[in-house]
């Protein structure tokens, strides 16, 4: 009878990573000493390894949740369409520092940085710098009364299906990202912007050589 | 000022943990009479513990409270428009605060334990102080080290930064803001009194029995069935904490989030779910394992996959690996946590491995027609449940490891997943009290499940006929309604037979209760628990919705409902939310029962909605409606959202019946009865006595 109980638990407990060595419990008799102790290695190494693989898991949900915002190396390359319908790819902007910010129209900081961003954006709009506006988590009516109040003239789009904020690991709105000409990262900005932060970084981005 | 006392009884109770800890565990190494007058001071120092944290708790408390937002925390959580009931839960508001309640409780638990006398069990007492105490002085390092509650605000006038510091860095000045955020908007209500301290106390409850299984393992002990009684009971009281913890969730849910249900499979719903699953396999394994020498090592993997799992459920809410509506809110908790449960789970799976040969089976399992092997099963049904709602929790980080994509499952999977397991566990419930030990003739249990079977069959029969609905629901009222049936006649079975005596059915009821508690306590614990399921039948197969737009004074049916939208208003609300409020006049065939008033609420600081449904209950079915949408302009029209709900009140009745049935199976058994309850038939204690010699 001691085999019914050591052949039931196996069909469901190892999955569960911390339960699998109930059969070394009573082992009949008839089995000779080195398949005992083969059976009794091979669920030791089942258990450890389910756990480790579950602890493996974690872990790596671990460093991901706590990797923060992506600010250097190649910016995460994506396609936005703008509330007008135009289309913009960040890899086709090469040569242009190119200024990402996430905003939400029901997003109090973001009002305070709007105007200040606007400013900045007619201030170097000609000598080459590009704006990204992506409206994280909005309806549409509300973004559009929003652009309307602050005149946003730079480009604005929304993050559909949250797939760039997700690429930036973006953590709240506002967050502002430095693109500089060759397409990498020079940093992000979390929580509004105040001058002249957006002026210097944009002057150091626009000193920056560009074959 | 109060906060560094505060502060300096945080760091007292971190120091006299990590004393009773490591002196305690030097005793247990030693095991010699100086081991145990080591033990002895642990224990004192362990008791100390508790006074101090509470002085702690205390001060933080006041500081929400009297508003000292100088403290960070009660600036993140506490804010002068929130009234002082809101003010006071705040203490478990926010990260900081809720693991210094969580550590507060957690060391009344073990101290508790250690109140008592340890007769029976005193040589488990340093390993189980070690044990113990090494996971609550972990979460009060975590308190001190990293989400402290007494950490301040300070300025730093260099760059004007605003920083949380415990000690004034270099060049600051202390920040004083004049309001605080306040809580989340979500915690601002009345369950806050109730679901997080009781969920707590479950979660933290679960650490008395593990302590006591892994120091049973590491004193060899564990072959011994003195240790398993006591988890059992502190097993018990943890596991009816989670229960009404989960009720009150469930019922807070209902009542604030406004989707309509009381469970949503949320991955922090899941987290509380799993160890309550694998808790209630424990309670029922041990039974076999105190009466029968069987299944040891199973009610053994069961003491530690709950506290495992206890664990896993506090790690993935604090350090939101897997996001949920109970975030908390990015620490440094991660990686810390990280390697405590590493620590935790290798540490015992280890332990356990290398004790095997103690947790021999005194018994081999006669036949499958025994209530050994039926209790067996049910654990295996247990087992399996709990997997797939794992499964479920762990997909969406599974599935983007894997693929690179994160897939969320949602409800109809752990629905269609789970449900026929809980079937055949409801199955279970109503079929395995009925069982004998050892061995059951077929045709007894015929006899025995003869009525409450036919009855059941009737009962969905009837009602199949009548309400031709979906088909998993007749499947589950017969289920539900066998078990209830089968418990129902078992009371009377026990009656009749003392009314035979000459007692009235009053008095048998309560001498046949008063002599076997435990067996009746758990019959009324199993109907509290069909109640609840009775509510999630109703749910999933009978819930019915409709939704329209109403000007004033038109109406909108549901069934035989109406409900007349006849006003709208708005008006600012307290602590700082704006009101819109509907009434709505729910009629029934024609005639008027209730008014109802669903409300949004926006939270004009934090920028976040609340839609709060009105509900009308009747035993039968709940009447839930909520306002989904409203023309700002003269505010003469609404849009709103009815549920009709079927036994949902169930589910909270069930909750109080499940509490009254484990008030009756714990209430202490009168001595005398207590010794003949557990004595087995000589002739099989003989055979045991045979066996491990053969066995080794």
């Amino acid at each position: 009878m001691a085999e019914m109980i050591r052949k039931r638990e196996p069909e469901t407990v190892p999955q569960e990573g911390v339960a699998t060595q109930e059969r070394t419990l009573s082992l009949p008799q008839g089995e000779t000493g080195a398949e005992q102790s083969a059976r009794r290695w091979l669920s030791t190494i089942l258990v450890y390894a389910a756990v480790a693989g579950l602890l493996l898991l974690l872990g790596w949900g671990l460093v991901k949740v706590n990797s923060g915002q992506v600010d250097s190396g190649l910016a995460p390359d994506f396609t936005i369409t703008g509330f007008e319908g135009e289309t913009i790819t960040l890899s086709e902007l090469r040569g242009r520092p190119v200024i990402i910010n996430f905003w939400a129209s029901w997003c109090p900081p973001c009002r305070e940085e709007a105007p200040y961003l606007e400013a900045t954006w007619r201030k170097y709009k000609d000598l080459g710098v590009v704006f990204i506006g992506v409206d994280y988590a909005d309806t549409e009516s509300k973004a559009l009364e929003y652009i309307e109040e602050f005149d946003i003239t730079y480009f604005n789009g929304p993050d559909l299906g949250t797939r760039i904020s997700q690429a930036y690991r973006m953590d709240g709105v506002p967050e502002t990202y430095f693109v500089a000409k060759n397409g990498e990262l020079r940093g992000v900005h979390v929580g509004p912007l105040y001058p002249p932060k957006l002026d210097e970084k944009i002057e150091e981005l626009l000193a920056e050589e560009y074959p | 000022m109060l906060a560094n006392i505060g502060l300096a009884a945080l760091t007292v109770s971190f120091l006299l943990g990590i004393y009773a800890t490591a002196v305690s565990a030097y005793g247990g190494w030693r095991g010699d009479a100086r081991g145990l007058a080591l033990a002895e001071s642990a224990r004192n120092a362990t008791l100390l513990v508790v006074p101090f944290l509470t002085i702690s708790v205390l001060v933080v408390t006041y500081a929400l409270y009297s508003l000292d937002f100088r403290l960070a925390y009660v600036a993140g959580v506490s804010s002068r428009a929130m009234s002082p009931f809101l003010r006071l839960t705040a203490l478990w508001g926010g990260q900081a605060g809720s693991l210094l309640f969580w550590s507060w409780l957690m060391a009344g638990f073990v101290a508790t334990v250690l109140w008592r006398k340890w007769e029976a069990d005193h040589e488990l007492m340093p390993y189980f102080i070690a044990v113990a105490m090494l996971t609550t002085t972990f979460f009060i390092g975590l308190v001190v080290f990293i989400t402290n509650p007494f950490a301040q605000l300070w300025h730093l006038t260099g760059s004007g930064e605003i920083v949380e510091a415990v000690f004034r860095p270099a060049g600051a000045i202390a920040f004083v803001p004049p309001d605080g955020n306040g809580l989340n908007p979500l915690l601002r209500h009345f369950g806050m009194i109730g679901h997080p301290p009781t969920t707590y106390l479950g979660f933290t409850g679960f650490v008395i029995p593990f302590a006591f299984a892994i120091s049973a393992l590491l004193t060899g002990k564990s072959r011994e069935d003195q240790w398993i009684r006591t988890s059992r009971r502190w097993t018990l009281v943890a596991w009816i904490f989670l229960s009404i913890g989960l009720v009150l969730g469930g019922r807070w849910a209902y009542d604030v989030l406004g989707w309509g249900g009381f469970w949503g499979w949320d991955p922090v719903e899941n987290a509380m779910l799993m160890p309550w699953l694998t808790g209630t396999a424990f309670l029922h394994s041990v039974m076999i394992t105190e009466k029968r020498g069987m299944l040891k090592v199973w009610s053994v993997i069961l003491i530690i996959l709950t506290y495992a799992l206890a664990l896993f459920g506090t790690f993935i809410t604090r350090t939101g690996v897997i996001s949920s509506v109970h975030a908390f809110g990015k620490t440094a908790l991660g990686p810390v946590f990280f390697v405590f449960i590493a620590v935790t789970f290798f540490g015992s799976i280890w332990l356990l491995l290398k004790r095997l040969d103690t947790l021999k089976t005194e018994h081999e399992l006669e036949s499958f027609l025994s209530r050994e092997a039926a209790f067996l099963f049910q654990n295996l049904l247990f087992l399996a449940i709990t997997f797939v709602v794992f499964l479920g929790t762990v997909f969406p980080l599974l599935s983007e490891a894997v693929t690179g994509t994160k897939i969320t499952v949602g409800p109809p999977y752990f629905q269609k997943a789970t449900g026929p397991l809980f079937g055949a566990l409801v199955l279970m419930m109503a079929t395995a009290p009925l069982f004998a030990w050892r061995k059951q003739s077929a045709g007894r249990l015929g006899r025995a499940i003869f009525t409450p079977f036919i009855g059941s069959i009737l009962i969905a029969g009837v009602w199949g006929y009548t309400h031709r609905m979906h088909p998993g629901s007749y499947f589950a009222l017969w289920v539900a309604s066998f078990v209830v049936i089968a418990i129902l006649f078992e009371f009377y079975k026990g009656i009749r037979a003392r009314m035979k005596r000459g007692e009235n059915p009053l008095v048998a009821l309560a001498r046949l209760v008063g002599r076997n508690h435990r067996r009746y306590g758990g019959y009324v614990i199993h109907l509290g628990v069909m109640m609840i399921g009775l509510a999630f039948i109703g749910d999933i197969y009978f819930q019915d919705e409709t939704q329209r737009a109403l000007a004033r004074g038109e109406s909108m049916t549901l069934g035989e409902y109406e409900l007349r939208f006849d006003d709208l208003e708005m008006y600012p609300g307290s602590d700082g939310r704006e009101v819109l409020e509907a009434t709505t006049s729910l009629f029934r065939d024609g005639e008027f029962v209730a008014n109802l008033n669903p409300r949004r609420d926006f939270f004009v600081v934090q920028q976040q909605p609340m839609t709060i449904p009105d509900v009308y209950t009747t035993a039968a079915e709940d009447i839930y409606v909520l306002l989904v949408g409203w023309e700002e302009v003269g505010l003469t029209s609404s849009t709103f959202k009815i549920y009709r709900n079927p036994l949902i009140l169930w589910a909270w009745v069930g909750g109080l019946v499940l509490i009254l049935g484990t008030g009756i199976a714990v209430w202490p058994e009168a001595r005398r009865k207590k010794q003949t309850s557990y004595v087995l038939k000589p002739t099989t204690r003989a055979a045991t006595a045979a066996r491990p010699a053969t066995g080794d």
